[in-house]
This record gives structure tokens, sequence and C-alpha cells, in this order.
């Protein structure tokens, strides 16, 4: 089409159905893992700079100074589930299953890995508060 | 106190490529439709709206247009049934405004006609009668052929929207349509043409075209039955199937 509109487009969710929020957040979620990525790379390349130094970083972002990184951790928890679940109803989508009930399958997918998660977080405070 | 009256609120584009809104005051004892709105502005209080329709019965395609934000046919839209009175009209998102709410749909059939959208045979085409096709048979495409071209399907999905290359809903229906029909034999050169970037591997199920869709031709599961007969036809490649 000759009228481009843009991503912004992406998150006007006003009037439109739960397939578009799939969408839109399934990017937005891709775009948060690939900069956790590249950011989880930065943390892992002070090992360079010897067990000393790797262990303070790791250790001020889980037990402070800063470890407000934590919240961020679950943030990215959150991320990852939600695309995680929603990529594998995509990918049974296109082998053809679920086709006549993808909404079902949205939420269905998208409880079962919010259930998950909670399970995750639990085990997650778990090895930080104990240990 | 009830009102007595709609307020339109139509976006406007000039000659000079100036967009702004015009308001117009409707009463509601004159319309039933958003189209029938549309013609009492133009016809008692303002002759420059442009608006393109013509059958006024939702089987032509022509009054597409967004309507309180969503794509909608004008024609088959009950003003009293939008839940509220005021009533925001704009025109076909992803498409070329030519003047106030009329947009240049050419890009949509010319992506329509990418899909090869009628019977194709590898025969010489002489019949000593019609190729008969039983109910059953007509049954296996006749949701895709209720199609109208009005091009909501290109205005809802957001993939059109950030990749204008993209062939879209409207033309896999059609190819499908034409490759469920009994009487065709060209299934391979669609699937040739939709097989990639530009076709079904862009589509994300979004499922807004379907949504959109005012004769629920699905357009969505459509693309997901191509992606099932473009695999095949791959398949069949590689092992000198075809």
């Amino acid at each position: 089409m000759a009228s481009k509109a843009g991503v912004l487009e992406w998150f006007k969710f006003r009037g439109k159905g739960i397939g578009y929020f799939g969408y839109a957040f399934q990017r937005l979620s891709g775009v948060v893992i690939v900069f956790y990525l590249y950011l989880h790379y930065i943390v892992l390349s002070n090992l360079l700079r010897g067990p000393v130094t790797y262990n303070d970083i790791v250790g001020s972002i889980t037990y402070g100074p800063y470890d407000i990184f934590v919240a961020f951790d679950v943030l990215l928890a959150l991320v990852i589930f939600y695309h995680g679940a929603n990529g594998i109803r995509l990918a049974l989508n296109e082998m053809g299953i679920g086709l006549k009930h993808n909404k079902l399958f949205f939420y269905l997918f998208e409880v079962v890995s919010m259930a998950l998660l909670v399970v995750f977080l639990y085990y997650a405070w778990r090895f930080i508060a104990v240990g | 106190m009830t009102r007595t009256e709609y307020e339109f609120n139509v976006k406007r584009k000039d000659d000079g490529g100036k967009v702004s809104y015009s308001r117009y005051m409707v009463p509601k004892d004159r319309i039933s439709t958003v189209l029938e709105g549309l013609i009492y502005i133009t016809e008692n209080l303002d002759q420059t709206l442009s608006v393109r329709y013509s059958c006024r019965m939702e089987i032509c395609g022509s009054c597409g247009m967004e309507i309180n934000g969503k794509p909608r046919m004008a024609c088959s839209t009950i003003a009293s049934k939008l839940g509220t009175d005021k009533i925001r009209v704009e025109p076909l998102k992803h498409y070329d405004v030519v003047k106030d709410l009329v947009v240049d749909i050419d890009p949509f059939f010319e992506k329509y006609r990418e899909g090869l959208p009628y019977i194709i045979r590898s025969d010489d085409g002489n019949y000593a009668s019609e190729l008969k096709q039983t109910p059953e048979e007509f049954k296996e495409y006749e949701k895709y052929s209720m199609c109208i071209k009005c091009g909501l399907c290109l205005d809802a999905c957001p993939i059109v929207g950030t990749d204008p290359d993209y062939i879209g809903p409207a033309a896999m229906a059609g190819v499908l349509r034409y490759n469920l029909d009994s009487r065709d034999q060209g299934s391979r050169y669609r699937l040739e043409i939709i097989n990639g970037e530009e076709g079904t591997s862009r589509c994300h199920f979004v499922g807004e075209c379907s949504e959109a869709c005012p004769k629920g031709v699905d357009p969505s599961f459509a693309i997901q039955l191509l992606r099932s007969q473009g695999l095949k036809h791959e398949l069949a490649k590689i092992f000198r199937r075809e």
C-alpha cells in the first residue's frame, strides 16, 4: 500500500481485539529479551576481569546495593513466559492446530504460562532469601 | 435528556493536503445508517464533503471507512447501535487519501490481481459442456468467494501498516478461494506467488482482518490454510512430485 503507518500504530489498542494485543506484545517482549541478552553478555564479560570482580558485581545486583535489578529480573521473567507461551501458540497455529479456537488458545496458554511464572518466582525468591 | 441529533465528526483532506475535522449535526429521525448520515450531510449541510458509495446494501464494497476507530462499511453500520451520539468518521488507514473519505483503492486491486484470482486450466479450454461442480465441492470455497473487495481487511492489518509490499489478507483469501475450486488446476502458480516473505510468511495471525471482514470471509484462517498448502507444494518440489 502507498501509505505507511509505522510501528507506533501497533500499540494503539483502542477498539482492537486480543489478537492485536498478542501481536504487539510479542514484538515488544522480543525486543526486551534481545536487549536483556546483550545486557547479560556485558555482565558476563566481567569474567575477563577476574572472579572477584565478577562475584562483586553479581552480588551487588542480587543482594545490594543495586538489588533493584531483582525487580527487573521479575519483569524479564514475565516477558519471557509471555513470549514463550504465545510463541508456542503461534507455532501450533502454523501447523494448523487450534486455528478454529485461536482466542481460546491464547487465553489458555497465557494462563498456564502465568501459573508457571508464579511457581518460578516462588523458587527464585526462596533461592535469594534462603540461599 | 435524549439528544435528537447525532454529532458527526468527519476527517477532511482538501486538495492541498490540509487535514482537519468538520462537525455536523444530523437529526436522528432522518437517518438509520452512517452512510445515510453522510448522504444527509452532502445533501443538506455541506456539498463539498466527498464520500464514495454505490449499492447501499453491503455488496459493492465502496463505502469502507473508519467509524469510531474501527473499519466498517458505512452502509451497514447502524448509527443507533454504535452506543454513542458522537460518530467519528475517517478514511481507511494504509491507503492514500484522494479527498475527505475517498481513498485510492488501486493498490488493493493490484495486490488482489497478483494472486491470479481466476480459474486456470491446463487444457485448451474447449469443452462439450460446462465444467460441473457438486454442491459439496462448491461448499469447499463458498466462504472465501463472499469477498466484496471492500479493503477493510487491509485497514485492519497491522502488518500492512509497516510493510506496504505485503500482499495482504484479501488477496490471499482470493488465492485460497481458487485453490479450493474443483475446476481449477492452477494452484501451483498461485502458491509460487504467495509462498515467501511478502506472502503467507508475513502474516503473524493477528486476526484483525477476520474481525473487520463484513462478509465473514475469515482471511486470517485462509492464510493459515495456505501455509499448509504452501508447505506441501514446497515439499512436493523437493521430492519431484510435480
